[in-house]
């Protein structure tokens, strides 16, 4: 089994990445700093895990170089379960992404990173109505401090595909 | 608003006494001699007098401008803003104190009189200007409070 | 598969209802923040940031350079080496490993500091540890606080306007100040711009001219009244050239939104993780370039192959760049690396003006080795017929300046 991390640019991928591996990857407060994939193990359950640090991109359609490596490496996973880490604070465009992955029929979990500033910003989010509509774990996390970091691990074995019809008709008209 | 009138004064006669030293620096630099009075030394040369004198000029214009509605977020920041150049300056004059306190001429380290002498006056304006710029700091906290 | 409409249709649905948006109080980290962006305000706080990055950089690096290191190389190493290594400065191994000495009124002397000496054991060391080390270890401290702070992406949005100019857009300037500390990672860096077209353009004037951490530190030790001149003519041709690349050059350069992330406060642990990661990474691409550059520099001298290529160059370089034949050695030497280039520079006899020519010439008419293969890794063969027409341009562009001495009636 491996896991892979996505998400847009700069949502704290790379931070999440070493919390869960405990390994160096550089994490920057600017866009862009991982423009190639790292891999790194995990353990859970007693068994090693590989979990990789994609480089961030906005949508499955590539506009650069650091994007096509993001398509390519989902492509080459087939089995891999998908961690997509958004920021909770921009949650729209970060579900975007999301879709176009569970689309193409990838369990997936998903990280509402940055909570801290989503709250800053008084943006409120129904984590359980939003579990219930898309059938997918959603965990609240700040990576930065570790918050939620431990749940997103209990949680991956709940990750599972789901059509894509189910969530149009859980969100009903 | 009543209240910010001590500020207003406060930081208005502060923006004009820090755009006065930024205006002397800068022209102290272009004279070419540094000056010295009291407590307080123009350093001349591009770097810290020319490049320095733009940004003491700046803080001193963020002061003015800050100064009218100061109760207000924006106004406020550039308050704060006016501040927060000073404090760059300031801490790099006084980490360059430092780096030249520690060694010596000849030996390792430099003599205790040596090391001390280092932080006796005269001073750069910046950091002559960074405990009235910390006042700030005061208001930060008040509107926090309320 | 949905279409994106579609898909964006859905996602308004599931954020009706699971998201609610309350008001968004300005606070006064977000009324600083604006200050930082806006131009009129943005630009005194930026000279002011750039000048403390400036300050703190030299304070330190002559802390441990000027204060330290330079007594421990100069007064015990160096005369330490002299004498015990077997042979003296007629031996070639000596010339090679400890020193190679200098002529002084027709006799050989032996070099009384380790910018002189060239030896693999004493130049070799002193630049990369007793010079750049300390500089690039706080610069990348400065940029990494700056990073993860969150000033530089503001930064980017305050210099996009400028860099439009020349077909980049703002997310160059992530590359261009990694570049200040180091080439090699900047040019991976480039991966974030969008077109090939892009790509190129940066990568080839990153490798020509942005100098690196490495050498601002040297430059910083040996010619500190000087070296603001040589980073404005090369910022100038790092714009000019631009500029120029850009018209030539086929593709587009399209528009991209930069995200600007919160300011935050940096935590120790990931800084201290970074600062080390950066400054390791830099020690294993320039100790072993430096040495081997010593190595060939040396086995040049003592051949006399340098002797000969310096008679050969001869007319150009005084004619043409207006600098002593005798740079032809930094010149070598800056294939290699170009902290070692500036060291050697500072020991050769020139005037002030001659050491500006001859600094932004060993800066600009090559990459060095590690950025020139990692850009060949990252861009492909392409570059190599470009590169060879950009070493063309350089020759104009060392004129140039040698032409602008000339109409000040320096030269």
């Amino acid at each position: 089994m491996k896991i892979l991390l996505m998400g847009h640019p700069n949502v704290g991928k790379s931070v999440f990445f070493n919390r869960l591996t405990g390994s160096n990857v550089i994490e920057s407060n600017y866009p862009g700093t991982t423009v190639d994939y790292t891999k790194g193990y995990m353990v859970l359950e007693n068994r090693d895990i590989e979990v990789i640090d994609v480089p961030g991109t906005f949508s499955l359609e590539p506009k650069d170089k650091a994007e096509e490596v993001a398509v390519k490496m989902l492509e080459e996973e087939k089995d891999a379960i998908v961690v997509c880490v958004i920021d909770a604070s921009k949650i729209e465009r970060g579900l975007y992404l999301t879709l176009e992955i569970i689309e193409k029929g990838y369990p997936v979990i998903i990280a509402l990173n940055m909570w801290d500033v989503a709250k800053d910003k008084n943006i409120e989010i129904d984590v359980k109505n939003l579990e219930k509509i898309l059938e997918v774990p959603v965990i609240p996390t700040v990576a930065i401090s570790g918050e939620g970091i431990k749940e997103v691990v209990s949680r991956i074995k709940e990750a599972k595909p789901v059509k894509i019809k189910n969530i149009i008709k859980n969100v009903g008209g | 608003m009543n209240k910010y009138t001590i500020g207003k004064i406060y930081f208005g006669v502060l923006g004009i006494v820090t755009l006065a030293f930024g205006v002397a620096e800068l022209v102290v630099t272009a004279g070419g001699d540094s000056f010295s009075w009291s407590i307080l030394e123009i350093p001349n040369g591009i770097f810290r007098g020319g490049w320095g004198g733009v940004i003491i000029l700046s803080a001193g214009s963020f002061y003015l401008s800050g100064i009218k509605n100061l109760s207000e977020i924006h106004q406020f920041s550039k308050i704060v803003m006016g501040s927060i150049l000073i404090w760059i300056v300031a801490g790099c004059d006084i980490f360059a104190m430092i780096t030249e306190s520690i060694p010596g001429e000849e030996g390792w380290f430099n003599s205790l009189e040596g090391f001390l002498e280092t932080y006796a006056p005269p001073y750069p304006p910046a950091i002559i200007l960074l405990p009235f710029s910390l006042i700030v700091i005061y208001y930060i906290y008040k509107r926090k409070v309320a | 598969m949905l279409s994106i409409d579609e898909r964006w249709d859905l996602i308004d649905k599931i954020s009706k209802k699971t998201v609610k948006f309350g008001k968004y109080k300005h606070t006064l980290k977000d009324a600083v923040g604006e200050l930082t962006v806006k131009p009129l305000t943005g630009i005194p706080v930026a000279v002011a940031v750039l000048y403390g990055f400036w300050s703190v950089f030299s304070s330190f690096a002559g802390f441990c350079t000027d204060g330290f290191l330079v007594k421990i190389f100069d007064g015990y190493w160096l005369p330490w080496l002299q004498n015990i290594f077997p042979g003296g400065l007629h031996n070639w191994l000596y010339n090679l490993m400890v020193d190679a000495g200098h002529i002084e009124n027709g006799v050989l002397v032996p070099s009384d500091n380790c910018f002189e000496a060239f030896g693999v054991l004493t130049s070799g060391l002193f630049v990369p540890f007793g010079v750049v080390l300390p500089a690039v270890f706080i610069f990348y401290l400065m940029m990494t606080l700056l990073e993860d702070i969150g000033y530089l992406p503001r930064l980017a949005v305050l210099i996009d306007t400028v860099l439009h100019k020349i077909g980049l857009h703002g997310y160059a300037i992530v590359p261009t100040i990694l570049g200040f500390g180091c080439n090699v990672p900047a040019v991976t860096a480039t991966r974030i711009l969008e077109t090939k077209k892009q790509r190129f353009m940066m990568m080839t004037l990153l490798g020509i001219f942005i100098p690196c951490g490495a050498q601002l530190g040297i430059m910083e030790e040996v010619i500190p009244d000087t070296m603001g001149f040589v980073i404005l003519y090369l910022l100038f041709g790092y714009f000019v050239f631009g500029f120029i690349l850009n018209k030539i050059i086929p593709g587009k350069s399209p528009e991209i939104l930069i995200d600007i992330p919160p300011y935050q406060r940096p935590t120790i642990h990931n800084v201290r993780k970074k600062v080390w990661i950066r400054v390791s990474g830099f020690l294993k691409v320039a100790v072993p370039f430096v040495i081997l550059g010593c190595l060939i520099v040396g086995v040049m001298y003592i051949t006399g192959f340098m002797d000969w290529l310096a008679n050969a160059l001869s007319p150009l370089l005084t004619n043409w760049f207006g600098v002593p034949k005798e740079t032809v050695g930094p010149l070598v030497a800056a294939f290699m690396r170009k902290d070692l280039a500036v060291a050697q520079l500072s020991a050769i006899e020139m005037t002030k003006y001659q050491m500006i020519t001859s600094v932004v010439l060993v800066s600009i008419y090559f990459p060095c080795l590690a950025t020139f293969i990692m850009i060949l890794k990252e861009g492909g063969k392409e570059l190599l017929g470009s590169l060879a027409a950009l070493v063309a341009s350089v020759f104009i562009f060392g004129g140039l300046i040698h032409l602008i001495w000339i109409l000040l009636g320096v030269a």
